[in-house]
């Protein structure tokens, strides 16, 4: 097993307090990305 | 009045059978023919194999529903397709027959004014001799009831592992032509957290295997992504996951059959090697229903409706990767040939896949298919049942709205392990879907802010709120419609 992830960077991962804050911004950013609309790719109307 | 028949009730079908209804007048009838009696939410199947959801979580009857919302609901499969009728019949229709006890085998020619196909794909397990769920140690979970039996088969191997036994678990796809990657790797993730809280992770060795060429393709090309402050590549981040864990990887890997305990494959350097296993859990290739297609003589005209999957307004031209564009993909869904008839979800046929496509030195096809989340399956259901309610409102054919997968994006978020403050999940967007090397021709056909990676207990958050957002929406409770696809 190799260590990847650092225990710094897994505190990180798994604090609730750091992971509410990150779990806001990526839903706000994820609801922007998709809901942020859609169309064609062959002509602008 | 009009009549709307919905082909399926899964992501797509029920998206579009729910706003059809929101949308439409009460004159105006819509229908569904799916021969499943549930709905299910298939993302969360991943959590019913491995015993952390039961499935009555995951699926509700759509009987009930349909009748309280209006929507008349015929549990039947679709066989064949009319779209001129036939002799007899003027109007187009679907032959469809029921499954229910009481109707078994009868058949009824189902006639409307606009038809969407929205049969998803048939999990074509015959493809690989020997995979079949439950069989020779392997699973499957890409219906409720295979993950069901996926989670009996694993719990059986971990009590086992309590007593003592080293066990070899094999996680990844189980056809050259799989796709659905992010699935296993949802599912491998979980497993190895899993066998962790049971404290039994050091008596398994875990493998993915994958006919990936890298890891973390995905079936889309791999993909350039925003990792906190780097940026990264989709292979990287996976092999730090994978590395992290201790999960070995073999890739390249065309699984072509398998007997009880022993996964044989092709490797694309043209090996034919093997595998042995404890328990194993590989995705089947994905094809279309085989439905035929009849004109009003009943001649076969399947080839004007089938290519495989349904044939919409795709650019289906055979050319090679260097010539792939976004423009080929389609953005209406709609048949070419009968243009009241479109296919949103998997089951339209893309035009080519999106991964390089591969060949083994001995000529075998190893690479993923193109894959079709349930977000770009709920947006095109959507766009689609729009353009019929603006057909219908306005007397004449609109195809107003449009979403190609080239110019959409998409949001995987993959459970990487269950718990509320033990979870994790790596939460991967991207835009658009479809790499457009046009316009994103330095960032691997995407725009990296747009395309970002993170890895973490917010992430298994996100999972299980769209798990809870997506049922609500789907039982239509009130302002569902508010939740976007
Ligand atoms: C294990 C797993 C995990 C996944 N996780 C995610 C995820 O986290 N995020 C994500 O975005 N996507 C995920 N996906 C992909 C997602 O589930 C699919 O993209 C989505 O289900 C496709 O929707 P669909 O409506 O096109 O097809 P389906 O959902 O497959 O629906 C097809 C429907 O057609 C019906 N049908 C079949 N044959 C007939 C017939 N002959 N006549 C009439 N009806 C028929 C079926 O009963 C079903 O109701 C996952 C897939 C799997 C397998």
């Amino acid at each position: 097993m190799t260590q990847r992830i650092s225990k710094y960077q897994r505190f990180k991962m798994m604090n609730p307090i750091i992971q509410f804050f990150k779990f806001i911004y990526l839903s706000i950013k994820i609801m922007i990305i998709v809901a942020g609309g859609h169309g064609g790719t062959r002509k602008v109307d | 009045m009009s009549k709307i028949v919905i082909l399926g009730a899964g992501i797509s079908g029920h998206v579009a059978a729910s706003h059809l209804r929101r949308k439409l007048a009460k004159k105006h009838q819509v229908v569904v023919v799916s021969p499943n009696s549930n709905y299910q939410w298939i993302p969360s199947n991943i959590w019913v194999g491995i015993g952390k959801m039961k499935s009555e979580k995951i699926r509700f009857p759509l009987a009930p529903l349909y009748k309280k919302k209006g929507i008349e609901f015929k549990q039947a499969k679709a066989i064949s397709f009319f779209p001129e009728g036939d002799k007899t019949e003027q109007k187009p229709y679907v032959l469809a027959e029921y499954v229910t006890e009481e109707n078994k085998g009868k058949q009824e020619k189902v006639t409307y004014d606009y038809l969407i196909n929205a049969t998803g794909p048939k999990l074509n397990f015959e493809a690989t001799e020997g995979l079949t769920p439950g069989k020779n140690k392997t699973y499957s979970v890409c219906t409720y009831t295979h993950a069901d039996y996926a989670w009996e088969g694993l719990n059986t191997l971990i009590q086992e592992m309590k007593q003592g036994k080293k066990a070899k678990i094999l996680i990844g796809t189980g056809h050259a032509k799989s796709t659905c990657q992010g699935a296993a790797f949802e599912y491998i993730l979980n497993v190895e957290q899993e066998l962790h809280k049971h404290h039994v992770r050091d008596m398994a060795e875990i493998t993915w295997i994958a006919n990936e060429h890298q890891l973390g393709d995905f079936g889309m090309d791999g993909m350039l992504l925003s990792y906190g402050s780097m940026t990264m590549k989709s292979n990287e981040m996976v092999e730090m996951i994978f590395e992290d864990r201790d999960i070995k990887w073999i890739i390249g890997a065309g699984v072509n059959k398998i007997e009880d305990g022993l996964a044989y494959y092709e490797t694309l350097g043209g090996e034919y090697k093997t595998e042995t296993y404890d328990f194993a859990m590989l995705i089947p290739a994905f094809a279309g229903h085989g439905f035929k297609a009849f004109d009003k003589n009943e001649n076969d005209i399947t080839e004007k409706l089938f290519k495989g999957f349904m044939i919409v307004d795709a650019d289906y031209t055979p050319k090679p990767y260097e010539e792939w564009s976004v423009k080929d993909w389609p953005e209406t869904y709609q048949n070419p040939n009968y243009k009241n008839i479109f296919a949103p979800g998997i089951a339209f046929a893309p035009p080519h896949a999106i991964s390089k496509p591969r060949k083994s030195k001995n000529g075998t096809d190893i690479s993923p298919s193109p894959p079709r989340t349930g977000m770009p399956s709920g947006i095109t259901a959507k766009l689609v049942a729009d353009n019929i309610i603006d057909s219908i409102k306005n007397g004449k054919d609109s195809l107003h709205h449009k979403g190609s997968l080239g110019n959409m994006g998409a949001a995987c978020i993959a459970s990487a392990g269950y718990g509320m403050m033990t979870g994790s999940g790596v939460s991967i967007t991207t835009y658009p879907i479809v790499p457009d090397y046009e316009k994103y021709p330095k960032t691997q056909g995407r725009k990296l802010g747009k395309t970002f990676g993170e890895i973490g207990l917010a992430g298994h958050w996100l999972k299980l709120a769209l798990h809870h957002a997506f049922i609500y929406k789907a039982k239509m409770r009130p302002f569902w419609w508010l939740i976007p696809e």
